[in-house]
């Protein structure tokens, strides 16, 4: 139909065909003009269809036929959704958005999202022109808006909320980010390295950084070396005894050694005040009364410092806070010439309990352990001569029957200093056994001046003649109370045994397997328990 | 992420200028009912005052609507169409195809979108009140029936089903105790597909009565009453011995 012309007027007639048996289907690619995409750029380019909406779908197979499952649980499944009417949606193929790459690996990336109701009330046609002159036109089967995707990192949601309540105090903006990426790195390499690298690059960095600068990485650093021993062991004990090292080790050390980013504050005091003691010891709590009696008796300085070492013995499992108020008590008692100290510390000693729980005996070696620390330079060795020293400032004592300890005792005392001194002394042992005595009823006096450590009754590890990690042990543990895995770990720890965590993690497994606790869950966890 | 196709870039390479062309419902059925040359009609592109004017005239067998060849006087789409031409302005418009083998080329970008409209007539009205009547009909209809229906939902004595179930119960009879170790061996088999089972289950598997049964299981295992499992038995740990299990439990420890 040729136009009837104003003045003006030339036209050109095309036909247009609809060509019916086309076997392509035609989409729009729609981008935004503020990205400037310029096609005809491109060099390359990839395309794909995002199915990670796949896997909300398919969540719901779970295990089946392995452990877990239960028996008819799809049907019940099935039932249960029929009763409730819900109507799961299909996983359509054809609605789920493209990835769009370009230009390779470097270049850009592009998530195109299907526009809905584009085809539902008019048509869209795609028209061209073909070398003869004619139109085609092609339907438009969906329509897709693509949109750039950020390569950078950025934050989550929470992490944004964090930065917005700092940023009246953030000064150095890049920092926020470039601090991320160092937690990245962290988490996914080899950690040491990455901290000291942290640390150092904080370093250099400089102020202004807000409350991001973790100072007290490099704290972390210094501490960790210390604990990792114990830290990676507590955790690494768990994995060993579900017969599965390896993994159990990287991942329990790296559990670890995240929580252990976690803020650490030097305790203050008060800190130990709703602190829960182990209901094992009894003696601890009457030791406490003691040491209460005596505290108005004394000046300032001797109840504090015998408060903390009281509280200090009381939680084991606070090794680190243990070391720490070992060393403010070490410092306190050398300042002072203590008589009074020691006097207090028999007294708790001697407290008459006969409970024998080898959880106190560790603790008390400890905590004496702990107080010879800074008295001479082996670590543990020293308390011999400086118990010596008390007790010859101190006549009027009476000799206490060196032991009334255990067999354990002695042998755990003397094995601590073995670890720590190359020559234990013969002295050592007994002030040892006198600080330690916990359980003078049950146990038949020994010499004073011997040293050698009995093997304890019964079987013993065969590592070493450590005495603390025995079946016997374990059974009065099991007896008194279930216990977990864990829990038995923390009382037979690689400081007070001398056994390395991976030593200590076998010969409690092989002594489990002779004992054959029997088993219990409580809280999800499988406690062991003996009656006898 | 497994079939990520490459792209045919010629078409854009080419710099082939599409027209996104926006056609209305009822033009666009005529348009398929065209043949299978797939000629439907003409566009005339004239400049009538200096202004560009792009016109889509129809093909005189595809105006009637119905079945194609009949002329149906009363009602005939309309065949004059002037195209509405805008520019692209706001958005970069490009055009990939999928073939049926899953692979995408770049046809080409979009150089101006156009709408088709028709020439506002009576007939163009009269096709539309058409279409308004059509559209709002209800999909559901409620119908009155003059008779009841008897032929379905008789009175029975008792149904079908039930006298089969009643029959089958018969023939089976009541369940017989197996012997402790037989029992005990189904009932490992059973635990070793899965592991939790609810008793009615069981007993649909070994076929014990449900004391038996239940004297059993409490020696060989455990209820769960609370949990995810609910008011499910499994077998008790020490004789468990569940490979995936194990390693789970090994990570999340």
């Amino acid at each position: 139909m040729t136009s009837l012309g104003g003045s003006s007027s030339s036209a050109t007639e095309y036909t247009v065909r609809v060509p019916k048996n086309t076997s392509k289907k035609y989409n729009i690619m729609a981008f935004n003009s503020g990205d400037r995409v310029n096609c005809s750029t491109w060099t390359q380019a990839r395309m794909e269809r995002d199915m990670s909406a796949r896997r909300i779908y398919g969540e719901e197979e779970s295990a089946d036929g392995a452990a877990g499952s239960e028996f008819g649980k799809k049907q019940r499944e099935e039932a249960r959704r029929k009763k409730y009417g819900i109507v799961t949606r299909e996983f359509k193929v054809e609605d789920q958005p493209w990835i769009l790459k370009v230009n390779g690996k470097a270049g850009k990336r592009f998530k195109g999202l299907k526009k809905g109701g584009v085809t539902e009330n008019a048509s869209y046609y795609i028209f061209t022109q073909c070398p003869d002159g004619a139109f085609e036109a092609f339907p438009v089967h969906g329509w897709y808006n693509f949109t750039p995707q950020a390569k950078h990192r950025t934050l989550t949601a929470e992490e944004a909320e964090e930065e917005w309540g700092r940023r009246n105090k953030v000064v150095n903006h890049f920092s926020i980010m470039l601090q991320r990426r160092f937690r990245e790195q962290e988490r996914g390499g080899d950690d040491d390295d990455d901290e000291n690298e942290k640390s150092g690059k904080k370093k250099k960095k400089g102020g202004g950084r807000g409350g991001d600068l973790r100072i007290h990485d490099l704290e972390e650093d210094l501490e960790m070396s210390s604990d990792d021993s114990d830290s990676s062991m507590g955790d690494d004990g768990e994995g060993k005894t579900k017969a599965k090292k390896a993994t159990g080790k990287g991942k329990a050390k790296k559990k670890r050694k995240s929580s252990d980013k976690e803020a650490l504050e030097d305790s203050d005091d008060g800190d130990y005040e709703g602190l829960e003691v182990d209901y094992m010891s009894d003696e601890s709590s009457s030791s406490d009364e003691e040491l209460e009696k005596g505290k108005p008796s004394k000046g300032e300085h001797h109840p504090k410092g015998i408060d903390e070492a009281s509280e200090s013995e009381e939680e084991s499992e606070e090794e680190k806070q243990n070391e720490e108020e070992a060393k403010e008590e070490e410092e306190e008692e050398e300042g002072k010439k203590t008589p009074v100290q020691t006097e207090k510390k028999k007294k708790k000693d001697s407290s008459g309990e006969s409970e024998s729980s080898d959880d106190s005996d560790i603790e008390g070696e400890t905590a004496s352990a702990l107080f010879m620390k800074k008295r001479t330079p082996p670590k543990r060795g020293g308390r011999g001569s400086a118990g010596s020293s008390r007790t010859g400032s101190r006549p009027g004592t009476p000799s206490i029957d060196s032991a009334s300890t255990s067999n354990t005792l002695r042998a755990a005392a003397s094995k601590l200093e073995q670890g720590k001194r190359p020559t234990p002394g013969p002295s050592t042992d007994s002030p040892a056994a006198k600080r330690l005595k916990m359980e003078p009823s049950s146990q038949s006096p020994v010499p004073s001046g011997k040293s050698t450590p009995q093997p304890p009754s019964g079987k013993s590890t065969p590592s070493s003649s450590d005495v603390q990690l025995t079946e016997e042990a374990v059974r009065r543990y099991l007896i008194r109370k279930p216990m977990t895995t864990k829990d038995l770990l923390k009382k037979f720890q690689t400081k007070r045994t001398g056994l390395s965590s991976e030593q200590t993690v076998n010969v409690l497994a092989q002594i489990l397997k002779r004992l054959n606790p029997e088993r219990k869950n409580v809280n999800d966890k499988m406690h062991f328990y003996l009656t006898e | 992420m497994s079939d990520k196709t490459e792209v045919n870039l010629t078409g854009v390479k080419q710099s082939k200028g599409l027209w996104l062309v926006k056609v209305p419902k009822y033009l666009s059925l005529q348009w398929d009912k065209a043949t299978e040359k797939g000629d439907v009609g003409k566009i005339t592109i004239g400049k009538k005052q200096g202004k560009t004017e792009v016109r889509f005239s129809l093909n005189e067998e595809l105006t009637a609507v119905g079945a194609v060849g009949e002329q149906d006087a009363s009602l005939q789409v309309p065949r004059d169409h002037p195209f509405t031409m805008h520019t692209v302005g706001g958005q970069t418009m490009a055009v990939f195809s999928q073939s049926n083998a899953d692979e995408i080329s770049l046809e080409g970008m979009v150089v101006h979108r156009a709408e088709c409209r028709p020439v506002v007539n009576d007939n163009y009205m009269k096709l539309k009140k058409l279409q308004i009547k059509a559209s709002t009909k209800p999909q559901r209809l409620s119908q009155q029936l003059e008779r009841a229906i008897t032929t379905v939902f008789k009175p029975v004595a008792n149904h079908d089903f039930n006298v089969e179930h009643e029959k089958k119960k018969k023939s089976e009879g009541k369940m017989v105790r197996a012997e402790w170790q037989v029992v005990l061996d189904m009932l490992f088999s059973a635990f070793e597909k899965h592991q939790y089972y609810n008793i009615k289950d069981l007993v649909d598997i070994t076929k014990q009565p449900v004391t038996y049964l239940k004297e059993i299981m409490r020696e060989i295992g455990t209820y769960n009453s609370k949990g995810a499992h609910k008011s499910t038995w499994e077998l008790k740990p020490e004789y468990r011995h569940y490979q995936s299990a194990e390693e789970e439990e090994m990570q999340t420890a």
